[in-house]
């Protein structure tokens, strides 16, 4: 197959995103009801949407119980997960597990676990992140890390052998994944998780993110958050919490053009200690492990 | 300040909600030492703490934190406390993902701006070098590649440390079980020979390698260690102030030549030292490369 009738092939059966399975039915409600003002909102009544569904409580519970999102004892009730969380980070985690669930069932190229691990690992280096420079909004920063990757799912869907052959040669090479699609196809999953994001009507910023995380420069309004995501992306590729291969290279993040972008808006970047950031990654990358083999468990 | 009684043990440590001192003092010798304790190996460091408490008499880690910040003794008592945390730390193949950043990564990038020279010779330079492992696991792995990678290449170890008794260990080459765990039956075959009940690496290894004694701070014998491709520096920075740090730094930089690599050991950082190296990140591990210069830099 020649590179324009791949790339053609792969825009026409994008014209049926449709096929692609949507939020589960209980999301849709719950997210409008977060909408609310956080003083009107009844934690009773968020209990009563989540545990509408068959997943979501018990995922909800295994992050209220773990360090990455903060938990200070034991919590065994849905009620408790949710005071203990918040109703912003239950938004976040409704968010993920919902995305995560997306992936296509069966015989897949990328491992759901691997998947899951890359997006819940890039959400939390970004949230991380975020804060340490003093970017306004550090859950911003969450979401765009944890659905960066949406292309991928949208790929698995649509052009699931052609995906898989590529997956399957940036592996022998070692070589980043979205280099090869642009190689084989003519486009990445950052132009296939644009076309899925604005269908599903994401904010224009997370929009950004998923676009150009790989490609910051390109990056029009939102520059700073797609170059934070841009990074964490890369630190967790780096750290081998990539797409379940090791990329063979060397990165100099402060020469990254991405770096180059978020430094325009956060000055702080300037003394930023890679180091210990990268460090402290490495500190939770167990627990990232851990926590998505739980959830997946429950998936 | 009051002390209680050595055998009122200090609270268990709770991993999710740890002490804010333990904290503390993770950041303090992050700060003093440049080396990090990530969260995964909290407990680890709550445990050596609490060995050099038990020492001290000391019965929390707000009053241990004392003691490495205020109290007189807070200076050998950092030293004290580094000990603890790196004692144990040396073995063949210790740091596997730096190993194999090295061979993967590394050294093609090397190769490639070495190979238009003339001479086909690698230079590496293990500082600090301790018992040897490191260097005899540096050799073991650039042999392994003769046919491959290294192929119509040679190349030279020098190993150096202050400490006599470990050189002498160096040169006998025999090693215990504990050094020896990460040793697969092919290397344990292939470059070791059984002695009692140890294992004594084979004179092919031990030609392989230059030991010497080396100050760090002897500016004489540091000027001579020139044209370094790849310096290694593991665990010994950390037990420098800020200033002997820099003026070892500055060797290296002065001795390393343009393409080549600083490696440091495991969460051990530069950050705050050193302006003219720069970090890089390579396959689930770091290194430091000579950047360009700024003027006036330190």
């Amino acid at each position: 197959m020649t590179y324009m009738t791949t790339k053609e092939v792969l825009l026409k059966n994008l014209e049926n995103l449709d096929k692609m399975p949507s939020i589960p039915v209980v999301v849709a409600p719950l997210l409008r009801y977060l909408e609310q003002p956080v003083d009107q909102l009844d934690v009773q009544k968020v209990v009563s949407l989540l545990a509408q569904d068959k997943s979501l409580p018990a995922q909800s519970l295994h992050m209220a119980n773990s360090p990455l999102f903060g938990h200070w004892q034991t919590i065994d009730s849905l009620k408790g997960a949710v005071v203990s969380l918040g109703f912003q980070r239950l938004r976040d985690i409704v968010i993920s597990c919902s995305v995560l669930r997306l992936m296509p069932l069966g015989e897949s190229k990328i491992n759901p676990v691997v998947f899951w691990e890359h997006s819940l690992g890039c959400a939390l280096v970004c949230r991380h992140f975020a804060r340490e420079i003093a970017f306004p909004h550090p859950e911003k920063a969450y979401l765009g890390g944890l659905l960066h990757d949406l292309g991928i799912l949208v790929n698995l869907w649509i052009l699931p052998q052609e995906f898989g052959r590529a997956v399957d040669h940036a592996q022998a090479k070692q070589v980043p994944l979205f280099e090869v699609e642009r190689e084989m196809f003519g486009i990445t999953h950052c132009e296939t998780g644009r076309m899925l994001a604005e269908r599903w009507g994401l904010t224009p910023d997370l929009i950004e993110a998923v676009s150009y995380h790989h490609d910051a420069a390109s990056a029009k309004t939102h520059r700073s958050l797609v170059a934070l995501v841009a990074l964490s992306d890369l630190l967790c590729r780096m750290a081998d919490l990539g797409h379940g291969y090791q990329e063979l290279c060397q990165v100099s993040f402060q020469e990254e053009p991405a770096f180059e972008v978020l430094l325009e808006e956060c000055p702080a970047l300037t003394a930023f200690d890679w180091a210990r950031f990268t460090f402290e990654l490495e500190g939770y990358l167990d627990e990232v492990h851990q926590l998505v083999r739980q959830l997946y468990g429950t998936a | 300040m009051t002390t209680t009684p050595i055998n009122s043990a200090p609270p268990a440590l709770n991993v999710a909600h740890p002490d804010p001192f333990l904290i503390k003092i993770r950041d303090l010798i992050y700060q003093v030492a440049g080396i990090f304790q990530p969260d995964n190996k909290l407990r680890f460091l709550d445990d050596r703490c609490q060995r050099r408490m038990r020492e001290l008499g000391a019965t929390s880690f707000r009053e241990y934190y004392e003691c490495l910040t205020v109290k007189p003794i807070r200076q050998p008592e950092m030293v004290a406390l580094l000990n603890e945390i790196t004692i144990g730390e040396t073995c063949f193949f210790r740091n596997q993902p730096q190993l194999d950043a090295l061979r993967r990564v590394v050294l093609p990038k090397i190769l490639e701006a070495k190979g238009v020279l003339p001479i086909r010779k690698l230079r590496i330079w293990s500082a600090g070098c301790s018992t040897g492992e490191e260097p005899y696991t540096l050799s073991m792995m650039l042999l392994e590649e003769a046919s491959e990678l290294m192929k119509g290449w040679t190349f030279e170890i020098l190993a150096t440390d202050l400490n006599e008794r470990s050189l002498i260990h160096c040169n006998k080459g025999i090693y215990g079980d504990y050094s020896t765990r990460n040793l697969t039956p092919y290397y344990r075959q292939k470059y070791f020979q059984p002695v009692e009940n140890q294992l004594q690496v084979t004179n092919q290894l031990k030609s392989c390698v230059s030991f010497s004694r080396l100050n760090l701070f002897d500016n004489a014998r540091m000027a001579f260690m020139k044209s370094m491709d790849i310096i290694f520096c593991c665990n010994v920075l950390i037990y420098f102030d800020v200033l002997s740090k820099r003026h070892v730094i500055q060797h290296y930089y002065n001795n390393l030549l343009s393409h080549g690599y600083l490696f440091l050991g495991h969460s051990e950082s530069l950050y705050g030292v050193c302006d003219d190296f720069r970090l890089v990140h390579l396959p689930s591990t770091t290194a430091y490369t000579k950047g360009e210069r700024k003027t006036g830099s330190k």
